[in-house]
């Protein structure tokens, strides 16, 4: 009963972002310019594929009842050392870039190890690597230097298209695929709701609670590696203040999609809806040159606009999932005397 | 379905929120010049004065000015910007680099597109734009600074440079000319330190604090980015050194108004910013329409004149230095 109520949850929350996006292609379609156009859409996920990494792997660790504030700095730190091995030591990019995954993956293993072994709470851990590994990427270029001798052909992977579609977009489909799979046909998916749910029931149940945490750690660190490449490829420039703020933009996704901070609850799917509301959103804004709001046209006021209506819409997605909460707990309880012979007291 | 119902009345109401509270404006049209400028970053006094004169340019010439720029220091932002641009459609892209390289990709690809981009008060590499329009060469401002700081601390002593971050390429010329400067003409004068505010006033406040603690005898704190100005002054009035600790700063009269008239703020040094973003729309109208092209020497920028031009490079002309004496005469 209670799975059928959560899978219910679920379904209804997902569609009601299915109709979040399909509201904002109208809205932007009729009051922006060149809105539905190929280079437009193309443009929509070229500039926020990265954020679009961080959330699929920010959620199995928000399942687990963790989060990942580190992943924006890791793609400073990430970048950083991608740009340094090809422009100072001569790596071919291909080499670099999982060399800057698993620099991702060992940055990832330092949030786990602190996170299991010292049982320290995943917001503070974090929140400590987030300065930690900005910090580093700054030591490293000495805040002032960038790298930005790359070959025509990687940065290709940032700028060109394959059947149409960005490059990067295919990585993240795959990724994506991956991602879906993991939580949601694999023991380890599974076993991150339980330890969302409860980790010491977890672990009473058998499951490796602290391999599974970990290994949740340790792929968000080796996706922001991999976003790190992306971005690099794409703005042709590596530098440490790269993927600055991306980690809350991530929870942001993560969250609309409807899976819940506390852990136990949600899904991929709900977090790529999420994350394709905020991406068409942040997008769609920028095009509307035709009218004005509060005396300037609304492309010129797009950043702050849509900062503005990412919360609102996460707020309201919030308010909404609450409400169907207190909406389905409230008719449980009307039906219950009707399915009940004994006479309930009035509460 | 109830919550979805709900859900689709709230974004509805939205939307009829946002299209109420929208005037329609002029509609795309076809031979309009449509130019779009950008800032370094949004918020920033400096740039919204620029925009100001940018707007003058482009009423003048009956075009639609865009204005869009970062709100943070976002590396990939500028790119994402030109791109949208790019796809939006515009004629002209006048851009203020924040990260010469990276913002290069994006700039080239819109010159691609056949789109006109010139670049202002920061350059981008010379292959992805057609004209810099220069406020000011490295050495005029450098001298302008290191020549009024000389000046004020008598050609000797301490002094400490705030920068905006370690970063932008058009600051560390600018600190490269001021140490070229002090080594041939001024060896009684030490650079102690130069800190990095992010464009901040409140980091270039506490940055300076730090500086007058951790150097007793700074006789001067030369500020390079305009938020670092006001920051200067405000940890030197609260150190209660005004007067003692020199501050010279490049930025808006506007924002140093009150310390200078305290006499926290000795002298205040800048072109005209509203001139340059008028210059720089100019710019990018004549090269769009074919009326500047490379190799001109020279180029009439309506109101301002003819403005000469050397390489690649318009030139706004000297700096200014503001002073108690002169700052009421100016509004920005």
């Amino acid at each position: 009963m209670p799975n059928a109520t959560f899978k219910s949850l679920a379904t209804r929350h997902e569609s009601v972002l299915v109709l979040v996006i399909v509201f904002e292609v109208i809205l932007f379609t009729m009051l922006g310019r060149n809105f539905l156009t190929g280079p437009n859409v193309s443009n929509i996920f070229r500039h926020s594929v990265e954020i679009g990494l961080l959330a699929l792997v920010m959620t199995p660790v928000i399942l687990t009842g963790g989060i990942d504030l580190s992943v924006g700095s890791m793609i400073g730190l990430c970048a950083v050392g991608f740009g340094m091995l090809v422009n100072d030591y001569g790596v071919p990019p291909g080499v670099a870039a999982i060399a800057a995954m698993m620099i991702g993956a060992l940055g990832g293993s330092l949030n786990a190890a602190l996170i299991t072994r010292l049982k320290l709470p995943p917001l503070i851990v974090t929140l400590g690597t987030f300065s930690l590994f900005r910090g580093l990427a700054e030591a490293l270029t000495k805040g002032a230097g960038s790298y930005s001798a790359f070959p025509e052909s990687f940065l290709a992977l940032g700028n060109s298209n394959v059947a149409g579609l960005p490059v990067q977009l295919w990585i993240f489909f795959a990724v994506a695929a991956g991602v879906w799979l993991l939580v949601h046909r694999t023991t380890f998916g599974r076993s991150c709701r339980a330890i969302g749910f409860s980790p010491d029931g977890a672990h009473y149940a058998g499951i490796p609670v602290a391999r599974n945490t970990s290994m949740a750690y340790i792929l968000a660190g080796a996706i922001a590696g991999l976003a790190a490449v992306i971005l690099v490829a794409r703005i042709g420039e590596a530098r440490a203040n790269a993927g600055i703020g991306y980690e809350l933009l991530a929870i942001t996704a993560v969250v609309l999609g409807g899976t819940s901070i506390f852990g136990g609850v949600g899904g991929v799917t709900g977090t790529l809806l999420g994350y394709v509301a905020l991406a068409i959103l942040n997008n769609g804004l920028s095009r509307i040159v035709a009218f004005d709001l509060f005396g300037q046209p609304v492309t010129s006021m797009a950043r702050e606009l849509s900062g503005m209506l990412t919360g609102l819409l996460l707020l309201l997605a919030l308010a909404a999932g609450v409400f169907t909460k207190s909406l389905v707990t409230r008719r449980a309880r009307r039906q219950t005397p009707a399915t009940n012979p004994s006479p309930t007291p009035p509460s | 379905m109830k919550p979805i119902r709900i859900l689709a009345a709230a974004a509805s109401a939205l939307a009829l929120t946002l299209t109420s509270a929208c005037n329609r404006s002029g509609g795309g049209d076809a031979d309009r010049l449509t130019i779009a400028l950008l800032p370094k970053s949004k918020g920033n006094q400096y740039f919204v004065t620029c925009e100001r004169g940018a707007r003058a340019a482009a009423n003048e010439l009956g075009a639609e000015l865009l204005f869009d720029g970062p709100t943070n220091t976002d590396p990939a932002k500028q790119n994402e910007i030109v791109e949208n641009w790019i796809s939006l459609g515009v004629d002209v892209i006048v851009a203020a680099c924040e990260n010469r390289d990276g913002i290069s990709t994006a700039l080239r690809k819109a010159r691609q597109e056949g789109i006109t981009v010139v670049t202002y008060d920061a350059d981008a590499q010379a292959d992805a734009r057609s004209f810099f329009v220069n406020q000011a060469t490295s050495e005029g401002i450098a001298n302008a600074l290191l020549d009024t700081t000389a000046e004020l601390i008598g050609g000797e002593g301490e002094f400490a440079i705030i920068s905006a971050t370690l970063t932008a390429a058009n600051q560390n010329e600018w600190i490269a000319a001021i140490r070229k400067r002090q080594a041939e003409k001024y060896p009684g004068l030490t650079l102690v330190d130069v800190k990095p505010c992010d464009d901040q006033k409140d980091k270039a406040q506490s940055e300076t604090t730090n500086l007058l603690s951790a150097h007793p005898n700074l006789k001067a704190v030369v500020a390079i980015c305009s938020p670092g100005v006001p920051g200067a002054a405000e940890a030197v009035k609260q150190a209660g050194k005004s007067g003692a600790v020199k501050v010279v700063g490049l930025g808006l009269p506007s924002e140093n108004r009150a310390y200078v008239k305290e006499g926290v703020t000795q002298a205040v040094i800048l072109w005209n910013v509203e001139d340059l973003g008028y210059l720089a729309v100019m710019a990018g109208a004549a090269v769009a329409r074919g009326e500047l092209a490379p190799g001109a020497t020279e180029f009439d920028a309506g109101r301002l004149g003819t403005m000469q031009i050397v390489g690649d490079n318009v030139l706004l002309g000297t700096p200014f230095t503001f002073t108690a004496e002169n700052i009421d005469d100016f509004d920005f």
